[in-house]
């Protein structure tokens, strides 16, 4: 639908001496949220589609919070990944659909995001499965 | 009983994981511009609600907001239609057309508790005559439609407030939902105003989202609009508003503060007096916003914007050219004139009744 | 009417008829105090030091030796008040826009906190000078209607122009129509009270001190 990616624009941030002075809020809430993380387990997430952003910040927040070890390809409904970023407990979640258009992006602040772990539904469906599977294998 | 399937259900169905479910809810909290912390309340109402019939009626309109949500990206309008509601009616969407369109309108119309969705103003000066759809009249549409409805959502500005068919003189009287209510022209029946011309496309699919996941209507403010994407003016979200409080603004469209990305106030941007979610969800997937592209805002979330003089004139001046101000001049001058000679006539016969005192009058 | 159309008049019809009665008032007043013309002072002039309409005019500006004590509210409350407004009124970016479309003049504006600074100064100078107006005998004795209405038709726009900036009390969009509005008011108001001191008070020092000069005297 969108052929803008096969455009070649580069988007320049505009020469702004002071930036929008959201990259530093964000960067300060990471820090409070993963204090909060350590200190009573609770998680954090901050929907970076809801922040007036100039062009080019959220590619410098990027830059800033550089890659971790851990990147999760999921596929539910589109693609989606979860890049865990320089800073430790901090992800950074892109939620695309099925024609790879960005649905919603997330910076997580948790020590493992909710939507990579199974769930407890799946799971047991898949006990289910798992069930059949070997009743299946028993009989032949 | 054929009970509609709940939307938690509906995706199931579609053999759809918990996962991706927790998916779909963070990127529908996002879509509604609720905090991420709002996502298992989502996904735990998803789980109850019915997949509701919508009828959808365009009366005085130009397609531009139809237009606008088959651009909406996420969720789809395909996923949108599908998987949340029953898009029962809709007669630019539906291959349905003539009697058998007509007919699934009063098919969906038989049980009640649908959702009404409007774009386009309704005229109503001269019996309605001025709009009709086979042959029925928008009014009388609107009426019988809105009869049994749960509530109704206004697309556009035509729907909300009237917008560019009601311009003045309003050759057709055409005038938006909540207008007809206030007048008993039509059912009163809750209304949620998404006006914009068009509106976001997200926006449409955020707002109709939030009633279906939460079966009520979204805290609005005093125009009827959703707080969470027409709470903020443009002006306040807007990231070129440090060049507004350092004084720096483009003069032109090409001169050197426009080609720096400085404040367009004076090229007539409305954003200080404009409610709209653009700043922050911006168009075409998030790609930019008019400010962004270098266009001052026009203000078409606002009712009467199409009335409120030139798109190029900064708020702070006149709407109109000051017709009155030259003869206004001219007449204070000939008053002061005219005051003047009534003064030195005063003067002068003061002079011609004075009587010199002599003597005589001081021993009286 | 909802605010955008009350927004929409004050910036269309209400704009027109307060500028017309301004001027219509204005110039009717600037005509009819310059005609009335004054006896010919027909004795021989006396010259002295320090005597003549120029030097009355800067001299009326500055308080007097001693009064500056004996009435500090006064003096520093009128001169905080009068160049606050000043700075509001003609250094604010969205007024200069309005000067511009009126008559096609325009400078550089100061950054808005600047404005938002002298703003405050300005309404607490004013409320100063009310207080000491009520408190002070001599003052409330002296004080008539006009006094009170003019200092509130003054005050009314420079607080909702500084409560639509700041997103005070009500929408912006309300406020703003307010501010313009009551803008309006004050622009019909001043050729008929007081508030016509903008246009006929230097000439008045001028003129006074003109006349005591011819008799040797400085004023």
């Amino acid at each position: 639908m969108s052929g803008l990616d096969n455009i070649p624009v580069n988007v320049e941030a505009p020469a702004m001496p002071f930036g929008s002075g959201n990259t530093g809020a964000i960067l300060a809430e990471l820090e409070t949220s993963l204090q909060t993380l350590l200190t009573s387990g609770k998680e954090h997430s901050i929907d970076l589609r809801s922040l007036p952003l100039l062009p080019g910040e959220l590619d410098y927040l990027r830059e800033r919070l550089g890659k971790g070890e851990v990147q999760v390809d999921v596929n539910a409904l589109g693609h989606s990944t979860v890049i865990e970023t320089a800073i430790r407990g901090v992800w950074w979640v892109t939620h695309r659909n099925a024609i790879d258009n960005v649905m919603a992006e997330f910076l997580e602040v948790s020590f493992c995001p909710d939507i990579i772990r199974a769930q407890r539904d799946d799971v047991r469906e898949s006990l289910e499965t798992l069930a059949a599977l070997l009743a299946g294998d028993n009989h032949s | 009983m054929n009970r509609r399937p709940t939307i938690a259900e509906q995706l199931a169905r579609q053999g759809i994981s918990r996962r991706a479910f927790l998916k779909f809810c963070a990127a529908t909290a996002s879509l509604m511009a609720l905090p991420p912390g709002m996502a298992p309340a989502i996904a735990e109402a998803l789980g109850k609600i019915r997949r509701p019939s919508v009828i959808w009626l365009s009366f005085q309109e130009c397609t531009g907001c139809t237009e606008s949500l088959t651009r909406s990206h996420s969720p789809t309008v395909e996923s949108l239609i599908f998987d949340m509601i029953s898009l029962d009616y809709h007669h630019t969407l539906q291959a349905a057309s003539g009697e058998a369109a007509e007919h699934a309108r009063e098919e969906a119309m038989k049980e009640p508790g649908y959702l009404v969705l409007v774009d386009g103003s309704i005229p109503i000066k001269d019996g309605g005559i001025y709009s009709t759809i086979a042959g029925i009249s928008n009014l009388q549409m609107l009426k019988d439609t809105v009869e049994n409805a749960a509530a109704v959502v206004s697309i556009g500005t035509c729907a909300a407030f009237g917008g560019i068919p009601m311009a003045n003189p309003n050759p057709t009287g055409a005038a938006g939902v909540q207008a007809l209510m206030d007048q008993g022209l039509i059912a009163r029946k809750p209304v949620i105003n998404v006006p914009g011309c068009p509106p976001i496309p997200a926006v449409i699919t955020g707002v109709l989202a939030h009633y279906l996941t939460f079966g009520a209507i979204p805290p609005l403010d005093a125009l009827g609009r959703p707080l969470n994407f027409y709470g903020d003016s443009i002006h306040d979200r807007c990231y070129r508003r440090p060049f507004y409080d350092q004084g720096k603004f483009a003069k032109t469209f090409d001169d050197e503060g426009a080609r720096k990305g400085w404040c367009l106030f004076e090229l007539g941007c409305k954003g200080p007096t404009t409610h709209n979610a653009c700043a922050t969800t911006k168009w075409n997937d998030g790609t930019s916003f008019p400010i962004e592209s270098g266009h001052g805002c026009i203000g078409c979330s606002e009712p009467n914007f199409w009335d409120a003089g030139s798109f190029y004139k900064a708020l702070s001046a006149p709407a109109d050219p000051l017709s009155f101000a030259a003869g206004a001049a001219v007449a204070g001058a000939a008053v002061g004139v005219g005051m003047s000679f009534m003064n030195r006539a005063k003067k002068s016969s003061a002079k011609a009744a004075h009587e010199t005192a002599t003597l005589k009058d001081l021993e009286k | 009417m909802n605010e955008m159309e009350l927004l929409n008049w004050v910036r269309g019809p209400g704009l027109n008829i307060a500028v017309a009665v301004f001027l219509l008032g204005t110039i009717w007043r600037l005509f009819e105090i310059y005609s009335l013309g004054r006896k010919q002072d027909l004795s021989a002039p006396r010259n002295a030091a320090g005597a003549s309409g120029w030097h009355t005019v800067v001299r009326r500006s500055m308080p007097p030796p001693g009064m500056l004590k004996r009435s500090p509210v006064s003096y520093i409350g009128g001169y905080a008040f009068h160049i606050g407004l000043a700075i509001v009124v003609f250094l604010f970016a969205p007024h200069i826009v309005l000067i511009e479309n009126l008559i096609g003049l325009s400078w550089p504006a100061l950054p808005s906190q600047v404005v938002d600074l002298a703003a405050v100064v300005t309404m607490a100078a004013m409320v100063l000078v009310l207080v000491d107006r009520i408190n002070k005998p001599v003052k409330r004795f002296l004080s008539t209607f006009e006094d009170y209405f003019t200092w509130a038709v003054t005050f009314l726009p420079v607080l909702t122009g500084y409560l639509a900036v700041q997103h005070l009390l009500l929408p912006y969009t309300t406020m703003l129509a307010l501010h313009i509005l009551s803008v309006e008011i004050l622009l019909v108001v001043l050729p008929f009270t007081k508030l016509f001191h903008v246009f006929t008070l230097f000439a008045s020092r001028w003129y006074n001190g003109n006349a005591n000069a011819h008799k040797g005297v400085p004023v």
